[in-house]
């Protein structure tokens, strides 16, 4: 057959990388919003996300590509994917409404023969309460990960579809596009797919929380989280892409969601599930660790404290800011002046008269009596740490994601300070 | 956690702090007038809550508008009768209290009101008191959240130490008595329970920022630096110039269910930024100058 024609409805991170990836795989992809600007900016090839590789597919594979603002070109499409990301507030809560209409609008004008999926970030039971009789409607599990989208895209480990009716075939269409992928595909109901969704990122929070909670206690009895992790990724039960790393807590949104989603559907069916909360606990306590060593070893000491900090984002390899630990650091040093450089974002986005942006990862550390690394951009690893040392006021350099070399900056004269080890 | 209802701090029209000559009481007072706070005390001569006048004579001290801070408490409370005379003085002063629009409402409670095992103690902490003394600043916090219509918020302070503390309750204040008086200070088994202890004046101090702030929630007032009553006796011995030895002795029951508190204060760094706690060390060096030893 054919190659089908693919849709993606709701142009955000999720939908347009979701989209680049497919015509990456020679399928003519329509890229569908309501918003016409933002159309128009795609077809320029101007993102509002950032992503590695996604400029280069682009501008590669833009024969294949289509952009509108106009839900009739969705009659054109065998396979249309509803892909907006679904926003969160502080407490992880979504709101589904953006998703609820471009749903009900890619039903709406698609072909009878058309098949439809939600691609969202979903709560068990919403793909079910957009089943329409004879309409072929299926949920597919998305996994992208900020920073790695188009990796996690073109590479899938595995796809995970609910359906109405797990025993049945795919239609042609939605399967001739999964199959590209030659990774294994995975039928459930509906309900399984979504909560899969869930259960992927609960293992994730856990894996972190654990490796958080063990960290904290190496800083304290002499050990070095840094030795332990690698053996326990060789151990086959844990894994060597386990999540080991300690790290400020959970950012992005997508975990803090899923986390709120079960605690609500623990709270509603009075399922036991105090652990989440524990997770939610730690994550909160871990992402202040900057904070409480900061005020213990300098804020506790003196007024008119200069701090340097690098990145802003709530990780490397995103523009994303949500939830972000250094934007929350930064909010509660009011009583400092701050210097801050981030590769992708102005110092403008904390908009606090406290801080000003600098040029360069360097010209943060000036006059500084702490330096604090709170992305680890692997740009700030070529840290020129004589010039740190020398440019710095103080010694205290705090390094959570061990960017920088312990030894070497020790041997620069810095009080390097990271997690899991002291 | 706490909020500020004050975008900038803003002095108070008027502060009762009821409690006023009290150990943390008068300390409070001394420093909401240090910062020129207009300042009104009631204590125990004006109005005794236990008394069945004690709404009608609080009453008469009261205006709309004021700030109240509420420290009196009979303190520890160690047995039901104490429990209960706590809980009256509380209900004689909310007789008093609700018929007046107050500004805010500060409750000086306590760390007791959280579990044994809840380290480290954050304000979110689970409030599930082991002891009548929890149970009793639990119930407390709880009557004058619901009964009074005014901002509320409380301070739960831990371990308290300072140069008038009367009481003689296991840490430095009664190190430094035996020190005085033995020339040792004896421990219980090895000293090696953790706790923290914030100085007085801070407390205090905590108060004074929260009545400007007109801030919302509760605080925890601790340090964040848990010290073992052996390291504790041993500061305090290292202030005199004669020679005071810390004694470990073997204990004669068993250790107590609270071994080790730790707090996480990032609430307090988080509420003001600017706060800096006096350290333990600092703290009893300035005592001991302050009682002429």
């Amino acid at each position: 057959m054919a190659l089908p024609k693919i849709a993606y409805v709701g142009m955000t991170h999720l939908g347009i990388c979701s989209a680049i990836g497919a015509a990456s795989k020679g399928f003519s992809v329509l890229c569908f919003d309501q918003d016409q600007q933002l159309v128009q900016r795609l077809f320029q090839g101007k993102f509002p996300v950032d992503e590695p590789e996604l400029d280069s597919l682009f501008s590669k594979n833009k024969q294949l590509l289509e952009f509108s603002s106009d839900p009739a070109a969705l009659r054109q499409c065998d396979l249309i994917y509803v892909a907006p990301d679904v926003a969160t507030d502080d407490f992880g809560n979504s709101d589904l409404t953006k998703l609820d209409g471009l749903a009900n609008l890619a039903l709406d004008h698609a072909t009878p023969e058309t098949t439809v999926v939600v691609l969202s970030q979903v709560s068990p039971g919403f793909t079910r309460s957009k089943a329409r009789t004879g309409r072929a409607l299926f949920y597919q599990v998305e996994t992208l990960i900020f920073g790695r989208a188009i990796e996690r895209v073109l590479l899938p480990e595995r796809f995970i579809i609910g359906c109405e009716d797990p025993s049945g075939e795919l239609p042609p269409a939605f399967k001739c596009f999964l199959d590209a992928f030659g990774c294994p595909v995975l039928k459930m109901r509906y309900e399984s797919a979504e909560f899969a969704k869930i259960s992927i990122n609960c293992c994730l929070v856990a894996s972190i929380t654990v490796a958080n909670t063990l960290a904290e206690l190496c800083e304290n009895i002499g050990a070095d989280w840094s030795e332990i992790a690698p053996s326990l990724k060789l151990d086959k039960r844990i894994g060597e892409h386990s999540y080991l790393s300690p790290g400020l807590g959970i950012a992005g949104g997508n975990l803090e969601r899923d986390l709120a989603t079960v605690l609500k559907l623990s709270s509603e069916y009075g399922s036991e599930a105090s652990v989440i909360r524990s997770f939610i606990k730690n994550s909160g306590h871990r992402r202040d660790w900057v904070l409480r060593e900061l005020h213990q070893s300098v804020l506790n000491q003196r007024s008119g404290v200069n701090i340097g900090v690098l990145g802003l984002t709530y990780k490397e390899n995103t523009n994303s800011i949500k939830n972000s630990a250094s934007i929350e650091l930064i909010n509660h040093l009011d009583s400092c002046s701050i210097r801050v450089f981030d590769p992708v974002l102005p110092a403008s986005v904390v908009a606090k008269a406290n801080v000003i942006g600098v040029p360069s990862p360097l010209d943060a550390a000036n006059d500084s009596d702490a330096f604090v690394i709170m992305t680890p951009w692997s740009v700030f690893k070529d840290i020129d740490l004589d010039q740190l040392s020398k440019r710095m006021r103080g010694r205290l350099v705090l390094d959570p994601f061990r960017v920088l070399d312990s030894r070497d900056a020790k041997m620069h004269g810095l009080d390097w300070r990271s997690l899991g080890a002291r | 956690m706490l909020k500020h209802l004050n975008v900038m701090p803003t002095e108070p029209k008027r502060v009762v702090v009821i409690g006023t000559n009290g150990f943390v009481g008068s300390s409070i007072s001394r420093e909401l007038k240090n910062n020129g706070i207009n300042t009104f005390g009631v204590d125990r001569t004006m109005v005794d809550l236990l008394d069945t006048s004690a709404s009608a004579r609080l009453k008469s001290y009261l205006a709309d508008g004021d700030s109240v801070v509420f420290v009196s408490a009979i303190a520890p409370a160690k047995n039901t009768v104490q429990f209960f005379d706590n809980i009256k003085m509380a209900k004689n002063s909310i007789d008093a209290l609700s018929e007046f629009h107050l500004s805010h409402f500060v409750y000086l409670s306590s760390d007791a009101v959280y579990a044994d095992d809840a380290n480290p103690v954050i304000e979110e902490s689970p409030l599930a008191p082991t002891t009548l003394h929890g149970m009793m600043h639990a119930a407390r916090e709880l009557m004058f959240r619901t009964e009074i219509d005014a901002p509320f918020a409380t301070l739960r302070p831990t371990l308290i130490y300072g140069a008038r503390d009367p009481h003689s309750g296991y840490g430095p204040n009664r190190f430094r008595r035996q020190a005085v008086s033995n020339g040792e200070i004896p421990l219980f088994g090895e000293g090696e329970e953790k706790r923290d202890h914030v100085a007085v004046e801070d407390v205090a101090r905590l108060i004074a920022r929260i009545v400007v702030n007109r801030s919302t929630g509760a605080l925890n007032a601790a340090t964040g630096h848990a010290v073992s009553f052996y390291d504790i006796a041993t500061l305090v011995a290292e202030n005199f110039k004669s020679n005071v030895s810390v004694v470990k002795q073997p204990r004669t029951g068993p250790r107590p269910h609270l071994l080790h508190r730790f707090f996480n204060i990032t609430g307090c760094y988080r509420a003001f930024p600017d706060f800096q706690f006096e350290s333990l060390a600092d703290g009893l060096k300035r005592v001991h100058l302050e009682l002429g030893l």
